[in-house]
């Protein structure tokens, strides 16, 4: 089964090395992080701050662009197409389908980050500066961070329509960087009904705040390692439990 | 027939055309001023836009420093401080909402601390609260950054002539990594003799020394400049009293004074200009205006 999972997954990289929309996203982003070296003699002070800032946002917009489009049409948009029936007539559980094509994306979009981050780093050198651990450990986080948007890309695509799945996962990334104002809203509330509802959210959705050292690294401040791999650690096991509810989802779907 | 169509077809279009021109020059004659212009706070709080970033709030953090940064390019020479109201508060708010976005923001508050304040030519010294409010925020937020607590000092030292908090915050800044190891030294100093302008020169080159931007190197270099004519003006003067001590009289130029002996020579103006003596012994510079705070004159902290 680990044979059909592999397969799966390299053909879904197969797949996507293909996709238009993959080499748009990374050309916009090696130019919007190209861009900050123009950007940066606006300022006053050092310009690794502008820089470090505009890299790691291009390379984490790309990569969620990435992760919740391609991502969603990797399940919904084959259901859709009916492609997928071909697929599963063969040998194939869901499950081994499902998994594979996260693996496949998920593989992708780690070599996506790794390659802006060389993009960064070279920026950052014409500069004259280097990268610092933390800018690493910030890119390493945002890869974790596209780990679970590509899982609730693939929930929700598991159910539903490509367009409502990508608003959802979409949403998702929103309001999981906001969550720290959800739970502080919790607390305010007057009413019970939406202090349940607040905390509710605020246990289900995925804490991408945890996931987010950009503001460390453009102020050139560290972090400390212990927080890097639990949060690493938070992210990698939320992505796991939500690819498990997909899988268990799509397992059940009926797809004729 | 056609022709008469085309006709019509052109004189529709011309007609139109002029009355969008028409149009929009009168729209552009009633339109309001611009609301950043008009807002003392920004539509929306720092602290809402800092949820609403998603994650991205040092990024817009750069964008509201960098347009701080385009607003302190557009602020011309010495002018009476109510030409400066409108463009100080919004660089005020710019600063202020840069750290409220993100407080960690290390480069704003130093630049808060060298661009709000500054004087006017009817005696005012501009933004220096708000300046003081800023890096007290700075200190408190990066205790790392020993610039922040300096220039807190310094400005409560030079402007507010509260020493006693200006050298408590020299110290705080000796804690930080990387801070001169004569700091500590001035701190004591401006404890001692917080108001004695030597020392308020020794904090203005501290800072001249330490700021590597051309911006903020210009504002520091100001300072520095105003404090030593400040402190030729005075020698000339001192000397001028003696002179008239021993002669009954107040010496007619300062080369008489340096011919005298008095002073022991003409001093160069740091701004390129020449001191000049008038009759009842009060020197000047024929290129800057005498500085206020520590020239005896009123200055009009804001």
């Amino acid at each position: 089964m680990v044979r059909v999972v592999a397969a799966i997954s390299g053909n879904t990289v197969r797949e996507l090395v293909r996709s238009k929309l993959l080499y748009n996203l990374l050309v916009f982003a090696a130019l919007f992080i190209g861009g900050s070296l123009f950007v940066a003699q606006l300022t006053i002070g050092s310009w690794v701050r502008v820089i470090v800032d505009m890299g790691l946002a291009a390379i984490e917009i790309a990569g969620a662009i990435m992760a919740i489009v391609i991502g969603v049409g990797l399940v919904a948009g084959e259901v859709e197409r009916k492609t997928i029936l071909p697929t599963l007539a063969k040998p194939v559980p869901r499950w081994a389908f499902c998994l594979g094509r996260y693996l496949g994306l998920t593989g992708l979009l780690a070599v996506n980050v790794a390659l802006m981050l060389v993009v960064l780093a070279v920026v950052l050198r014409l500069a004259g500066y280097g990268l610092s651990a933390t800018v690493i450990e910030a890119a390493l986080l945002i890869a974790v961070e596209l780990y679970v948007l590509s899982a609730v890309a693939l929930l929700f695509a598991s159910f539903s329509t490509p367009i409502l799945a990508s608003a959802f996962a979409f949403s998702v990334f929103l309001i999981g960087h906001l969550l720290s104002d959800l739970e502080a809203f919790a607390q305010r509330s007057q009413s019970e009904a939406a202090r349940t509802l607040a905390r509710g959210f605020y246990f289900l959705l995925p804490d991408l705040e945890l996931l987010n050292l950009k503001a460390q690294a453009a102020n050139e401040l560290t972090a400390a390692a212990s927080f890097v791999w639990h949060s690493a650690a938070y992210g990698l096991v939320y992505a796991a439990l939500v690819l498990l509810l997909a899988i268990f989802i799509f397992a059940r779907r009926d797809l004729g | 027939m056609r022709s008469a169509r085309w006709a019509l077809a052109t004189v529709a279009l011309l007609s139109l055309a002029a009355a969008a021109a028409v149009l929009r020059r009168s729209a552009e004659r009633t339109a309001p001023p611009p609301a950043e212009t008009q807002l003392d706070v920004p539509p929306i709080p720092g602290e809402v836009s800092r949820s609403l970033a998603f994650g991205f709030r040092s990024l817009l953090a750069d964008f509201t420093f960098l347009e701080a940064i385009q607003v302190l390019g557009t602020r011309s020479g010495k002018l009476r401080a109510e030409r400066y109201r409108a463009q100080d508060r919004r660089l005020e708010r710019l600063l202020d909402y840069s750290v409220e976005v993100d407080p960690k923001f290390a480069g704003a508050y130093r630049f808060a601390g060298t661009a709000l304040p500054h004087e006017t030519v009817d005696g005012q010294a501009l933004g220096v609260l708000a300046a003081v409010s800023v890096l007290e925020r700075g200190a408190r937020e990066r205790p790392d950054d020993w610039h922040i607590p300096f220039q807190l000092g310094f400005l409560q030292s030079y402007y507010l002539h509260d020493y006693a908090r200006a050298a408590k915050n020299l110290s705080l800044a000796t804690q930080a990594e990387g801070s001169p190891p004569y700091l500590g030294l001035l701190a004591t100093r401006v404890a001692a003799h917080g108001g004695e302008l030597e020392t308020a020169l020794q904090l203005a080159q501290t800072m001249l020394a330490q700021a590597n931007e051309e911006e903020t190197r210009r504002e520091w270099k100001a300072r520095v400049d105003a404090l030593l004519m400040e402190r030729d003006l005075r020698r000339i003067e001192a000397a001028a009293l003696r002179y008239k001590g021993e002669r009954g009289s107040f010496p007619p130029s300062l080369a008489a004074l340096v011919a005298a002996g008095d002073l022991p020579f003409e001093p160069e103006e740091p701004h390129g200009g020449r001191y000049l003596l008038d009759d009842s012994g009060h020197a000047r510079s024929t290129a800057a205006e005498r500085l206020r705070v520590y020239g005896g004159a009123h200055l009009e902290v804001h």
